[in-house]
Order: structure tokens, then sequence, then C-alpha cells
């Protein structure tokens, strides 16, 4: 049930690039990799949740995760998402400045409240160029 | 248009810089995420966003602990127990112990988790 795991290429290849060239990684250690990062995604996604629901609030956005990673221990990335935050933020309100000047309606509609359905906003780039999608 | 500059800030480097704005897809992340609790209703667009840098500063860094554990085996491979090892061994990982150990009579990573215990 593959659903629940991160594709394994994807996680092999942050771990090879992190790696010096000649080290070798197991399978295993890969499957292992995999498990933990599910793990840590629904861990941090249930303290983020917990304060939406003690502040009354149905989504949890950016700046919840943001803050769950810092509450959890995990301060260092927290900086570096913040910032990471901010970038995205302003390239998507370019990329709204840039809809509207060509008198283009559409525009993502930035962060808030958003449906269940709907997935991210379109990005410039296509961010499935290293998604191999097995369905 | 695509304007290339707007997105090119994003890439910073590191692992993003190399493979894209993200190295893992969104789709799967909100799946992950929906299904860790009965709480979790709404997303907004940008949180599995940071979660795919977040994944990926976390996988970096379990990978790191992990290389040393293998360094210090003498062995240019990485086994699962290495990872399990590293995961023991940091406090804030303490989340995943239960995941990486299984078999608490066997294994290296077990018999240190005891030794912790």
């Amino acid at each position: 049930e593959q659903d629940r795991l991160l594709p394994i290429a994807n996680v092999g290849r942050i771990m090879k690039q992190i790696l010096p060239p000649s080290a070798k990684i197991s399978k295993e250690a890969k499957e292992t990799m995999q498990e933990c990062a599910s793990e840590f995604i629904g861990f941090v996604t249930g303290e983020a949740s917990h304060k939406c629901h003690k502040e009354k609030r149905k989504t949890v956005n950016g700046d919840d995760v943001c803050w769950a990673l810092s509450n959890l221990g995990f301060d260092d990335y927290s900086d570096s998402l913040k910032r990471y935050l901010i970038r995205y933020r302003d390239a998507e309100g370019e990329r709204a400045n840039q809809n509207k000047a060509a008198g283009g309606g559409g525009g993502s509609g930035g962060g808030g409240d958003r449906d269940d359905e709907v997935d991210a906003p379109p990005l410039p780039f296509s961010f499935n160029l290293m998604d191999k999608r097995r369905n | 248009m695509r304007q290339p500059g707007a997105y090119s800030k994003l890439l910073s480097g590191g692992v993003s810089g190399k493979t894209g704005p993200h190295s893992l897809p969104l789709a799967r992340i909100k799946k992950i995420m929906k299904k860790s609790s009965e709480d979790v209703k709404m997303i907004s667009g940008e949180a599995p966003i940071v979660f795919s840098k977040a994944c990926e500063l976390f996988v970096e860094e379990l990978t790191k602990r992990a290389w040393l554990i293998t360094l210090q085996g003498k062995r240019r491979t990485m086994q699962k127990d290495d990872v399990a090892s590293a995961v023991i061994t940091t406090d804030i990982f303490d989340f995943l112990v239960n995941l990486v150990v299984e078999d608490r009579n066997n294994s290296t990573a077990a018999v240190a988790a005891n030794k912790l215990g």
C-alpha cells in the first residue's frame, strides 16, 4: 500500500545527494527512510492539526507546520522553512501580479482556507518533473 | 508568460536547486498528512510545499547521522541498522524508535535501544 509512503526513488535521491559519491545505500535502508519520512509527516501534522483544532481553525497552513516543527524540536528546519515560505509567497505574489498585468483571470487565491479537493496552486515549473507516477 | 526570475529565488542550492522546485510529490504528501489523523480536515496549498522541504531536511539529517555509523563500522554501504541506530541516538527522533526497532531480541539496533531503554 504505497500511498502512505513517499516514493523510494525520490527518497533515495535525497539520501544519495547528501552523501559522498562513493557511498552506497542498501535497499532496506532506503525503505526504512521512507517509513521514517512518512512517520515524520504524520507526527508533525498531528501537532499542527491539534493547534488548529484548539484555535478553532479548519485549515492547516504553512505557518502551522512551521510552528509544529519548532515545537517538536526541529528548530533548525523551522528557521530555514520560514524563509522558504516567505520566498514562496513572494513568488506567488509576483505570479499573481503578472497574471493581473496580462489581463488574465485565474490566479491562485493565495493561502488561507482552501477547498479540500483543490491541490497546491499551479506553479510556473512543472513540479512533477521528478515525480514518476505509479498508478 | 513564464518569468524565470520569480522562481529562481527558491532554487537556493541543495537538493531543491538541482531537481526543481520540489523534490517530493505534493499530492502524496497531502495524502499522508490526511491519513495521519481524523482531525485533519483541510490543508492549505502551502502546507505540502513546506513539508516537501521539511522532509528533505529530515531525510538529509537522518542520512548524515546514519552515515557516521556506517563509517564507524568501516563500511561503505549504509544498512537499515545504521538508520535505526541514528534514530535511537538522536533525541528529536524519539518518535521513530518504535518504528525502527521491530525485534527487540535481535539486531544491533534493538540491543542499543535496550541499553538506552
